[in-house]
């Protein structure tokens, strides 16, 4: 055999199996992590301008690509905010102005690194035995980084909206917390690859306890805060609440940061509610076993960032304190309620 | 603590005041370049998330017309008013030009009044939805925003057909209008009335009738029936607060007295109720529209000026109106050039319509040259801006913008 | 008859049926527009509106009819039209005369119209178009020959026209402008018309 092709054959092997493939890396970086968030992004969030504009007799995105219907304009934008001037004002807390941002975007992709994509064992990127409660625990970390922008910034439209943003997401992420840990009731288990398998049979969480998905889908598009819902940096009467003082790439960080936020939640839900890989069985090996199960729960994911994305153009604003309301006066009762209709039917044995 | 203004040089100009720092308050400012509203700046004093105090500066977009106006000849201030509210432009040269009418001693003859109504009507409309459109992006519905300025479109084009110009018409001139329907315009009307109509069942259940919505508006900038009468507010506004007050209604003027309509009063004075008042004037507007057009289509096309101003016409005049002149349309009046020297009698004389936004009053004083000696004007927003610092206050900050948009402040028509 | 008063209240909303009835509502007019979209925008370098003829665009004179009577200047409210003194050769009287001709300064028109209605013997005339594009503010100012040239369109260069009409489901509806079918209606009229006048001279 050729030395040479098979120093080749090493050099690849070691690319694809113990770099790409290897659990951390391919999910933080490639699936579902930071290149699909990307990608998923720019799908996003054309489909949500051009979702809009059909609802509100325009054409939304065309220009930059006709052929395609403009799908390419998050890139146009993109490259907009990275070739501006990051200005940093004299009167803000320089450190923490800087690395608030950035720290936020990190963790809110950190989730995508407790849950599993597959039920082959040596993908997963941790022992998968309380993944559920690892990946919830690290979905709230991020937000404390939009109020501590908030403070850095020193400025009040700042201060305001950070303030909104930490009552929404003590209210919401509680609401969507329970809702998740919901199924870890009905399965008994914190084990999202059990929680999967037990749905492989077609009987989805999501379909069992409707009001469980219901309260979390709602509860991740209050705390996330995309368009209409976006009470923290509400146009109208706060310039763009803690983002205010950013400019440039550090403003474009912030606004992907709450839609990869919202991107890491669709997934847990969907390895949750709507059956991850379910009507999938992953066979040992990269492809069967790792790539085409993250793929499929990446596609579900999609579909319910879409769902919420159809919602701007029929909603508008909340106020904040009837946002609260609907949050500890509708949905807490609710979550409890599903809570409580999870354990009868674990107790009665449908799942 | 109630924040001292009592500085010994007593200047009171909004945001000039000398007031005590308080720990637990402090001043957010909305505008001066908002991205809902064009030019305005509203100085408002958080307590928490309550308001105290709230205090519109307004300036921003102050054009001097009045003062314009005493430089320019009588019929060259019709083209330089409708800058007040372009949006508006019919409703509001109407009074300037009712008043300068009464000074020559003349009135329009009864297709004139038709036609200014049906320009009135229509320019209404189109105020409506633009107020309707700004309204949802103050609440971040950007639905309605699409909405509204997309069907305000049907409208603009109407107003074009009728006068050639999308926006500033110029239209009403002493003695009559500048133009008489185009043979196709009934039709189009008509069918765009009907189109209008469906589309307000819709406005209602994607904006009005929706829950979330209707939460921020409900019980939200409740104006009390007296608190409206004492700050003397106009339009919309105070008919939503109970209060039977409409020009067209307390003194019909060109041919309002002539067609069936009613003036819709609501009771509850919040925002919902003022948004509702615009919903039904619409309709009242098309149901307007619709017999106004019958009335034109009916009645012969004559006694489009009047006598004084169209007697001595040479025949070349009504070949123009015959459409007899290949490179110009039809049914255009021509102006006689006594137009451009006009002097008009001395004296001083008053009229207002309803414009879109409320009641419009005009002063015009004339001493007999060809340039008016003053010319007043009082514009329905700057009757309304004052109901903020009233209204607003003990309400959260998030329902500025509802009860802003609710009030349809047009910042350019309170600085003329 | 005059107007009434007709006394209204918010609609009521009972707390559940509404909330439900509401939302429902809401969504179902959106996912309406969304699969059945009633787009109006003009996509505009593509497309253009082919105007009315009644639009009043930018002004062209016609020279031969023009009696110096200085009207259209004096009514003109933003000043942006002003007379210029010419000799110019009588052929009646032979000898040479001043006579004024209006120019005008884009700059500062506002298409009113006003000098157009006012003219006499109607020797100013709207072109239904109004996108024109001036190198520099200079050019803006006419001069007496290009004053008398319809001024060129540049819309016509690329994009197609369209025309909008109004709808009773869709309010306005875009449609390609087809120029052929247009100019034969015209020439249909006109043969009518002369067929007409053929009459009246033959009776």
């Amino acid at each position: 055999m050729n030395p040479c092709y098979y120093a080749c054959y090493i050099v690849y092997k070691v690319i694809v199996y113990d770099i790409i493939f290897y659990p951390p890396v391919y999910q933080f970086l490639i699936i579902p992590g930071l290149i699909t968030a990307i990608i998923v992004a720019i799908f996003i969030l054309w489909f949500e301008r051009k979702a809009a504009a059909y609802v509100q007799m325009r054409y939304g995105p065309w220009e930059i690509a006709p052929r395609i219907g403009g799908a390419i304009q998050l890139l146009a934008d993109l490259t907009r905010y990275a070739m501006q001037e990051i200005i940093t004002p004299q009167t803000v807390d320089t450190l923490q102005y800087l690395l608030a941002p950035i720290v936020m975007v990190v963790l809110a992709l950190l989730p995508l690194e407790a849950v599993p994509l597959t039920s082959v064992k040596p993908y997963f990127p941790i022992p998968s035995g309380y993944s559920l409660l690892v990946a919830v625990a690290f979905a709230t970390l991020s937000p404390l980084f939009i109020t501590m922008m908030g403070w850095a910034s020193n400025n009040k439209f700042s201060i305001t909206g950070s303030v909104r943003e930490s009552f929404m997401i003590t209210s919401y992420e509680l609401i969507s917390v329970l809702g998740l840990l919901t199924a870890a009731a009905m399965t008994r288990s914190y084990d999202l690859v059990k929680i999967v398998n037990l749905q492989m049979s077609g009987k989805w969480l999501g379909l069992i306890n409707p009001i469980a998905l219901f309260v979390v889908f709602i509860a991740v598009l209050m705390s996330t805060s995309g368009f209409p819902f976006e009470i923290p940096e509400s146009e109208s009467e706060l310039v763009a609440g803690p983002f205010t003082e950013y400019s440039g790439l550090l403003y474009g960080l912030n606004m992907g940061g709450a839609y990869i936020r919202r991107w890491v939640f669709s997934i847990l839900i969907t390895l949750v509610f709507l059956g991850g890989w379910a009507p999938y069985r992953p066979t040992p090996g990269v492809i069967t076993g790792y790539f085409i199960p993250s793929l499929i729960v990446s596609l579900k994911a999609v579909v319910i960032m879409g769902i919420m994305s159809f919602l701007r153009s029929v909603y508008g604003r909340y106020r904040l304190d009837q946002a609260l309301g609907i949050a500890w006066e509708i949905l807490i009762p609710l979550a409890l309620l599903a809570f409580g209709i999870g354990l009868a039917e674990a107790y009665f044995g449908i799942i | 603590m109630e924040v001292s203004t009592s500085n010994s040089r007593g200047i009171h100009l909004p945001g000039m005041e000398i007031a005590k720092a308080s720990k637990n308050r402090y001043e957010v400012m909305i505008g001066p370049a908002h991205p809902g509203s064009g030019h305005m700046r509203i100085f408002v004093e958080v307590d928490g998330d309550i308001m105290v105090k709230v205090d519109p500066d307004i300036g921003f977009v102050h054009r001097t017309m009045e003062k314009l106006a005493e430089g320019r000849d009588w019929i060259q201030n019709i083209p330089l008013f409708e800058r007040i509210a372009i949006l508006d432009a019919c409703n509001i040269t109407l009074p300037y030009v009712r008043a300068v009418e009464k000074l020559l001693g003349i009135e329009a003859p009864e297709r004139a009044r038709y036609l200014r109504t049906l320009l009135c009507e229509i320019n209404r409309v189109a105020s409506h939805l633009y107020g309707m459109g700004i309204f949802g992006v103050f609440l971040g519905h950007s639905t309605l925003y699409m909405w509204g300025f997309g069907d305000r479109e049907v409208f603009i084009d109407l107003a074009e057909r009728l006068t050639g110009a999308r926006l500033t018409h110029t239209y009403p001139v002493f003695g009559g209008v500048r133009r008489d329907i185009p043979d196709d315009f009934p039709e189009d009307a008509r069918k765009a009335t009907r189109y209008m109509r469906k589309r307000l069942n819709e406005y209602a259940k994607i904006f009005l009738n929706n829950p979330n919505i209707r939460s921020r508006l409900e019980n939200v900038g409740v104006l009390t029936k007296n608190q409206a009468a004492e700050l003397g507010l106009v339009g919309p506004n105070i008919r939503a607060s109970g209060i039977k007050y409409d020009v067209r209604l307390n003194e019909p003027y060109e041919a309002y007295g002539d067609v069936d309509f009613e003036i819709p009063v609501f009771e509850e004075g919040d925002s919902l109720a003022r948004a509702w008042a615009r919903v039904e004037e619409i309709r009242q507007s098309l149901n307007i529209i619709d017999q106004v057009v019958t009335w034109l289509e009916r009645n012969p096309r004559e006694n489009f000026m009047h006598e004084k101003f169209w007697k001595t016409a040479p025949k070349l005049y009504k070949d123009v109106y015959e459409g007899k002149i290949s490179y110009s349309p039809k049914y255009r009046i021509k102006l006689m050039p006594i137009f451009a020297s006009l002097k008009v009698p001395p004296g001083k004389s008053f009229a207002r319509v309803e414009a879109g936004r409320g009641e419009i009053v005009y002063y015009v004083e004339s001493d007999g040259k060809n340039l008016p000696y003053r010319v007043r004007v009082v514009s329905p927003s700057f009757r309304n801006v004052i109901a903020f610092k009233y209204v607003m206050p003990g309400h959260r900050l998030m329902d500025l913008p509802a009860i802003y948009g609710s009030f349809d402040y047009f910042p350019p028509a309170f600085d003329r | 008859m005059p107007a009434k008063v007709s006394l209204k209240k918010n609609p009521k909303r009972n707390p559940l049926g509404k909330v439900f009835a509401g939302n429902i509502g809401a969504l179902a007019v959106g996912l309406k527009y969304f699969f059945d979209p009633n787009r109006i925008t003009l996509l505009y370098p593509h497309e253009y509106i082919k105007l009315n003829k009644g639009y009043r665009g930018f002004i062209v004179l016609i020279k031969e009819k023009c009696i110096s009577c200085s009207s259209c200047a004096r009514i003109c409210p933003a000043a942006a039209m002003r007379m210029l003194s010419i000799k110019v050769y009588n052929e009646k009287l032979k000898k040479y005369m001043i006579k004024k001709y209006p120019v005008i300064n884009y700059n500062r028109c506002i298409f009113c119209g006003l000098c157009v209605d006012v003219c006499p013997t109607e020797a100013l005339y709207h072109v239904p178009y109004h996108d024109i594009v001036y190198e520099n503010m200079n050019d803006m100012i006419l001069s007496l020959e290009d004053f008398q040239k319809e001024p060129e369109n540049i819309e016509f260069k690329e994009g197609i026209p369209v025309k909008y009409y109004f709808d009773e489901s869709r309010g306005l509806v875009k449609t390609p402008y087809m120029e052929e079918l247009e100019k034969q209606g015209e020439k249909e009229e006109k043969n009518q018309k002369v067929e007409g006048e053929g009459e009246k001279g033959a009776g």
